[in-house]
């Protein structure tokens, strides 16, 4: 196999909090025990000699949870870890985002619209928060996930501060 | 400065009430309903029941067109139009006059028997809570609706030496005729997929309505036995009416289009049955898109729409050109924006990708027959799979020479699709942000999707499959410093 070539464009400087490789385990391991218990219910409840079909699930049921068990919470909690990253530099607000397929956004802080910070149930116990960043087209929203709760609320003050003193006709 | 007192509501005009009792157009949600109860209850037969039928749901239906007359004013004060509505709940609703992104002047064919039109306001997407960003006042004389229009328009625009609302007569600017709708142009309909599809439209309402109709009702169809021949000359026939329809369709919502610029404005006319007057701001056209389908290009034909920042129903208001031969296209949206000149083609990579995908289906399918001719003797899948295969290659090809892209002094264009290929060409400083994708085969391939993010149209434009070195020059050019981020 060849090498990888370089990424396409410069990477972000920052990488997000540590916490969030912990809140990825959680929810592998929470997507793990949800799909471990609808194949234990599929054994359990459809009968073994209900055809050729069943057979074949009753095998490729528990293949596909263990499979997904050492995906997510094996490698892509620590892969999307190195993968993402963000930055805010005087001009705009650039991430990285993804595991396999990779997505860098830019927007410039000149088109922000509205900074949102939000607050999950499961990134609440992390003390974690999220960032959005909203402009006048539909597909160029800024998303930094997993921030430290008050890194992300500096982070969202400065961007909205900011967007007021340089904004100019933002569509 | 002291607040504006509160401008007077005004009302639509009475005749409005005639007009939506012949139409139904409150009481047609009730049609459905009392047919159930009619077909549930079974109500006796005899022309006394259909009577008693009609009366009712006429007069409920001008009973609602009553309420809803009387409870409806608007009122179009210095700084906002107001909508006042609602029987029970009453609904304010207030829009800014500076949100508002364009006025659509419509005349229904009824409409103008009483010399009245329908005015839809456009407001900024989100700027009305609960709202869809609409404001219809439906009834006002054509003068009033004139009025409303200019006004709403002017006070946005502030064109010239300040003058009275009352003084300032629209007719008065010069116009300046961009387009004029050519009958001839009515050959490339059956080749439009839109308009091929008004006449099935029709043919797939008429079979609803006859759902619809209780059984005993319908006459008795046997199954009659056609020879082979009728058959043919009933397809045939079909063909036609087909033809026919699609030409009928678009020349009645093309008819008479017209394409002026009036001050800062854009203004399209067009349509028999129902007469559509859009307002554009040229201020606010960002770019505009090219489009033909696969039939259209055999035919030199294309169709053009501008991109226009907070325009709501874009793909039907933003249309400059419904259907006309390329040339004119080409000629009219370069008057808009400035054409960056020649598109760079994409890397061979994106050819090999692009082969690879279209021929991806045939393969699977292949495969699968390859595996099951043994087994079960499918040899059709087999066959299937190799004409799919083959088909994939020209296919692969044609996608990828759709795409390439450019940048100019002043703008940029992105071109990709195969069924409908769509050229599009938006201004630098349109661009609201980048987006560059780019998944795991495209990253062996070294090649990159970049994806501009504009305030109109789609919201995203993208050139696909480029190469990757390119990405960060060609996001640069095409906007602004800032851009440079993306820079190594």
């Amino acid at each position: 196999m060849n090498p990888l070539p370089p990424a396409p464009v410069r990477d972000p400087a920052w990488s997000l909090s540590a916490a969030a490789i912990g809140l990825w385990l959680a929810q592998g391991v929470l997507g793990t025990v949800v799909y471990g218990l609808a194949v234990v219910l599929f054994i359990v409840v459809v009968p073994a000699d209900a055809g050729w079909l069943v057979t074949v699930l009753r095998w490729a049921g528990p293949a596909f949870v263990v499979c997904y068990g050492v995906v997510a919470i094996g490698v892509r909690p620590r892969l999307r870890y190195r993968v993402h990253r963000w930055e805010v530099t005087a001009e705009a607000v650039y991430t990285l985002t993804g595991w396999l397929d990779r997505t860098w956004t830019l927007v410039p802080i000149s088109r922000i619209q509205t900074v949102d910070v939000t607050r999950g149930v499961v990134q609440q116990s992390f003390g974690l928060a999220s960032v959005a960043v909203l402009t006048a087209s539909s597909q160029g929203t800024v998303r930094i996930p997993h921030l430290e709760v008050d890194v992300a609320h500096r982070v969202a003050d400065d961007l909205a501060r900011r967007a007021e003193t340089v904004r100019d006709e933002a569509t | 400065v002291n607040p504006a007192p509160p401008p007077a509501g005004r009302r639509t005009s009475a005749w409005v009430l005639l007009l939506h009792t012949i139409t139904f157009k409150q009481a047609r949600g009730l049609v459905p309903v009392v047919l159930a109860v009619a077909a549930g209850r079974g109500l006796g037969d005899g022309p006394a029941t259909v009577v008693a039928l009609a009366v009712g749901i006429t007069a409920l239906s001008l009973l609602w067109a009553a309420i809803s007359w009387w409870r409806f004013s608007y009122a179009d004060g210095d700084t906002s139009v107001v909508v006042t509505r609602g029987l029970v709940s009453r609904s304010v609703r207030t829009v800014p006059i500076d949100r508002i992104r364009g006025v659509e002047v419509e005349a229904p064919a009824l409409h103008r028997l009483f010399g009245l039109v329908r005015v839809r306001i456009d407001a900024a997407a989100g700027s009305v809570v609960g709202g869809d960003g609409e404001l219809v006042v439906d009834g006002i004389s054509r003068a009033e609706g004139d009025r409303l229009r200019g006004r709403l328009l002017a006070r946005r625009v502030p064109v010239g030496p300040a003058a009275g609302p009352d003084d300032a007569t629209p007719a008065a600017e010069p116009e300046e005729e961009f387009t004029r709708f050519d009958p001839r142009w009515l050959r490339y309909a059956p080749l439009v997929g839109g308009y091929l599809a008004v006449p099935l439209a029709a043919v797939g309402a008429l079979f609803r309505v006859l759902d619809e109709v209780p059984d005993r009702w319908r006459p008795e169809f046997g199954e009659p036995d056609l020879p082979a021949g009728t058959v043919v000359v009933l397809f045939a026939l079909a063909g036609v009416l087909l033809v026919v329809g699609s030409v009928v369709g678009c020349a009645a919502v093309n008819w008479g289009f017209r394409l002026v610029r009036r001050g800062g404005s854009l203004i399209a006319v067009r349509g028999l049955v129902t007469r559509r007057h859009t307002e554009l701001e040229i201020d606010r056209i960002r770019g505009w898109s090219v489009s033909a389908g696969l039939g259209m290009r055999l035919a030199g034909a294309a169709r053009v729409s501008a991109l226009v920042t907070g325009l709501g129903d874009a793909a039907r208001r933003g249309q400059l050109l419904p259907l006309g031969p390329r040339p004119a296209a080409w000629s009219l949206a370069s008057r808009l924006v400035d054409d960056p000149g020649t598109l760079r083609g994409h890397p061979q990579a994106a050819r090999r990708r692009s082969v690879v995908r279209a021929c991806t289906l045939g393969v699977l399918v292949l495969l699968a027959g390859a595996v099951l001719t043994p087994l079960l003797g499918w040899w059709q899948l087999l066959a299937a799979g190799g004409v799919l295969t083959a088909l994939g290659v020209p296919l692969g090809r044609a996608r990828y020479a759709a795409l390439g892209h450019a940048a100019g002094p002043r703008s940029f264009a992105v071109r990709s699709g195969w069924l409908v290929q769509e050229h599009t060409v938006l201004q630098r400083r349109a661009v609201v942000g980048w987006q560059v994708r780019q998944s795991v085969l495209q990253r062996r391939a070294g090649l990159v999707t970049v994806q501009a993010c504009v305030g109109a149209g789609r919201g995203g434009y993208a050139a696909v499959d480029m190469a990757a070195a390119e990405a960060a020059a060609f996001a640069r050019a095409a906007s602004a410093p800032w851009a440079s981020a993306l820079a190594r």
